[in-house]
């Protein structure tokens, strides 16, 4: 392409049952919407291995996308609850790295959504446009930070962290709080000590 | 995008049809699995939730297992929602090519499995379109259970007077409701409301609650007629303040009546479109305008020397209907366009007997023509029941004007995107009585075919435990929401095993295993793993195209 101008590279995760079929339904609505995200279609959002993300962003993505059916209307129940505590941990990882959180979004859109599901990809195209590619808004050498993104992956893999999250998701069935603030604060409280361990002093802030 | 795909590590064998889901294009695809020994199929199209069946067919008769098959949706997200980008299209299908191709390499032949099916049907919505689709089932050979909310079948359908023909269609439906309470294969539950269904195609249970208690239903397939009920018009074109202002149902049922017309009526108004197309309806209803002709006809047969004036926006006479536009002209009713900008205005007249004056702008004179009227009649739209709470139960998607959503428009039209889940009738969209019934039939052929089958065999998608690994902590058996794997003794220890006819496939034991021990049919951690390396690699791989 003959242009210059920056072309943020976005992967998305898709829930077959909502937000894949939103894309679908949007395409033959031919809604238009940047040509920057590519998709992995996955069953449900409750499939999104925490590792997932970061990995994309270690190896080459600028910004993560994550789609799945609205809060309580998951095809699986209660897949995209699992999905929103894999994701406050790639949030959590990404903000001890120093990574703009702006760059993981996990959001919803019904099968009936074509057009909101445009509206989510436009934005976020936009916002992970501004942000530049990985590195710049961070103000941080992006090699160093994806080497460091690789490692948060890693550590998403290990048992330490994964058990926390076990533990988090537990008190988040328990407890019927689905708020993003609540599994944030559950997930930080559970895997926050051994995420940071994991990432190690090694790497260094 | 074939040269590119030609060249992709793996790729012995890389071609491009005009049409890939064509029965040559089939053939071809078995023929080139035999010549070059293929052993993944990757096909670059539309979309894999439309037609990744019927390509796992041509692999499953060609020999492979179908699980060795992968999409890249190129179409439907990629070159129709870039129209104006081809470049950047172009290079996005390249990586999704790249991205499938690269998951193709890690996929492997799952096996199968057979579920029994139970050989009933569910049909919720007693209306014209659910007895309709009850009767075809049970003729078909299968039991049947139908479920109505209110004290009687019939519907929306018992509130038309006449078809277009003029024949009463009030006798037809209860010719049906008589066949369907006398079928020997249908129970009909009245006053009844489900309310709770859970399962999937081939072993539903629902819990219908009746007067006289709860009621288990087993059912192999599900129906929704749950139909819809003409919009009101609130306080529009004082709807409700004077008796002269009605609907078109409600002038309907005047027409069958002993007193059809005040007899000094000179004048009757129609206003299509009341609370339509962008008002309070978002959509057309496409019922309206037909029922205006035919009741404006049916105005001009009773009184010739009656003036019948129809206020349009458009009129919508689709199909046969044009002859009744057609004949409502040449019997002398007359058309006024309106635009939804300037709306008809009415006025109440006290001191003429409370007759009313509809003002309208005609804008092919350009000038404001009002109308003396003994009645005013207002086209409303069809609005769905509200069914928010079965299509949840169902996962089963609503679109934002509250009408089922099928599986696909033109190749599913009655399916839901759910297996063994139809749709006809109101609840799908507006539409006539003849339509529901042939939406009825479509959906209840579709239904037995579930049925017929005598079992099912559904996605191999399921999850496997890797018992090296499995520790036996029991997080898989606690999150699953199907009770679909389930920790046992294992010599001393406690492993996980999937109850595969349970298994949905939807992945939480695997995200959530600590040891990740856990494993996703055709969704495997290494296949999304070499899809995300896949992504990441295009600099090298496209770079010089």
């Amino acid at each position: 392409m003959a242009t210059n101008k920056y072309e943020p590279r976005i992967l998305g995760f898709l829930c077959n049952w909502c937000c894949y079929t939103a894309a679908d339904s949007a395409g033959v609505g031919r809604y238009q919407y940047p040509p920057n995200l590519r998709v992995i279609r996955i069953m449900c959002t409750g499939r999104l291995d925490p590792s997932f993300p970061l990995e994309a962003l270690a190896t080459g993505a600028d910004g993560v996308f994550v789609g799945g059916c609205h809060p309580g209307e998951c095809h699986y129940q209660d897949g995209n609850y699992h999905a929103l505590v894999s994701a406050a941990l790639v949030h959590e990882g990404m903000e001890m790295l120093g990574v703009r959180k702006e760059r993981f979004l996990i959001d919803w859109a019904s099968a009936a959504e074509g057009p909101h599901f445009v509206k989510i990809i436009t934005d976020f195209t936009r916002q992970v446009t501004e942000l530049g590619p990985l590195g710049k808004a961070e103000g941080r050498d992006a090699k160093r930070l994806r080497r460091r993104l690789s490692m948060a992956a890693a550590a998403a893999r290990g048992r330490k962290v994964r058990t926390g999250l076990i533990n988090a998701a537990r008190e988040m069935m328990k407890g019927r709080d689905f708020s993003r603030e609540g599994i944030a604060g559950l997930v930080r409280d559970k895997c926050g000590r051994s995420l940071e361990t994991a990432l190690g002093d090694r790497a260094g802030r | 995008m074939r040269q590119y795909a030609a060249r992709l590590p793996g790729v012995v064998y890389a071609a491009d049809n005009l049409y890939t889901c064509s029965q040559d294009t089939q053939r071809h695809i078995a023929e080139m699995i035999d010549r070059h020994r293929l052993n993944r199929v990757v096909v670059a199209a539309c979309t894999p939730r439309t037609h990744e069946p019927l390509f796992q067919a041509t692999l499953r008769a060609a020999g492979l297992n179908r699980s060795l098959f992968e999409m890249a949706n190129i179409r439907d997200q990629c070159s129709w929602v870039h129209m104006n980008e081809p470049e950047a299209a172009t290079e996005k299908a390249k990586d999704l090519v790249r991205m499938a191709v690269t998951k193709a390499a890690y996929l492997v032949p799952l096996a199968e499995q057979s579920l029994p099916v139970t050989g009933s049907a569910l049909v919720i919505g007693g209306g014209v379109a659910g007895i309709t689709a009850a009767l075809t089932v049970a003729d078909q050979g299968y039991e049947c259970v139908l479920v109505e909310r209110g004290k009687d079948l019939g519907g929306q359908a018992l509130k038309l007077t006449a078809d277009r023909n003029g024949q009463d269609p009030r006798e037809k439906v209860a010719a049906l409701i008589r066949q369907v309470e006398g079928h020997p294969r249908i129970r009909v539950l009245k006053r009844a409301e489900v309310s709770l269904i859970s399962g999937y195609v081939g072993n539903f249970t629902s819990t219908v609650a009746t007067d006289s208690g709860n009621q288990s239903v087993k059912h192999g397939v599900t129906v929704l007629a749950t139909g819809g009920h003409p919009y009101c018009p609130g306080g529009r074109y004082l709807y409700g303040k004077s008796p002269r202002v009605m609907t078109q149902l409600e002038l309907e049922a005047r027409l069958a009546s002993d007193d059809p017309l005040p007899p000094d009526a000179g004048q009757v108004v129609m206003i299509q479109c009341v609370g339509s197309r962008g008002e309070d309806l978002a959509y057309c209803s496409r019922v309206c305008c037909g029922q205006a002709l035919k009741n404006a006809i049916r105005l001009k047969r009773a009184r010739p020397d009656l003036g019948v004036v129809i206020l349009y926006r458009d009129m919508r006479a689709y199909g046969f209907l044009e002859d009744d536009y057609q004949e409502a002209r040449r019997m002398g009713v007359i058309f006024l366009r309106y635009s939804p900008e300037r709306p008809p205005r009415v006025l109440e007249e006290e001191d003429r007997g409370g007759t009313l004056t509809v003002r309208a702008w005609d804008p092919l004179i350009g000038e404001d023509v009002e109308f003396r009227t003994d009645m005013l009649v207002l086209s409303v739209g069809v609005v769905p029941e509200d069914q928010r709470d079965l299509a949840g139960m169902l996962k089963v998607p609503v679109t934002e004007d509250g009408f089922l959503l099928e599986a696909h428009v033109k190749l599913r039209p009655v399916d839901l995107p759910v297996d063994g889940v139809y749709v006809c009738g109101l609840a799908h969209s507006p539409r006539s009585i003849d339509e529901s019934i042939a939406q009825a039939q479509a959906a209840a052929a579709r239904a037995c075919r579930s049925l017929a089958r005598g079992s099912i065999v559904p996605e191999p998608i399921v999850s496997s435990v890797d018992e090296e690994k499995c520790v036996g902590c029991g997080a898989c058996e606690r999150f699953c929401p199907y009770k679909a794997i389930r920790l046992h003794k294992e010599g001393k220890k406690c492993k996980a095993r999937t109850i595969t006819a349970s298994c949905k496939g939807c992945g939480i034991c695997a995200s959530r295993c600590p040891t990740m021990a856990i494993d996703m049919g055709r969704f495997t951690c290494e296949g999304i793993m070499a899809q995300i390396h896949a992504f990441s690699e295009r600099e090298e791989t496209n770079g010089n195209q």
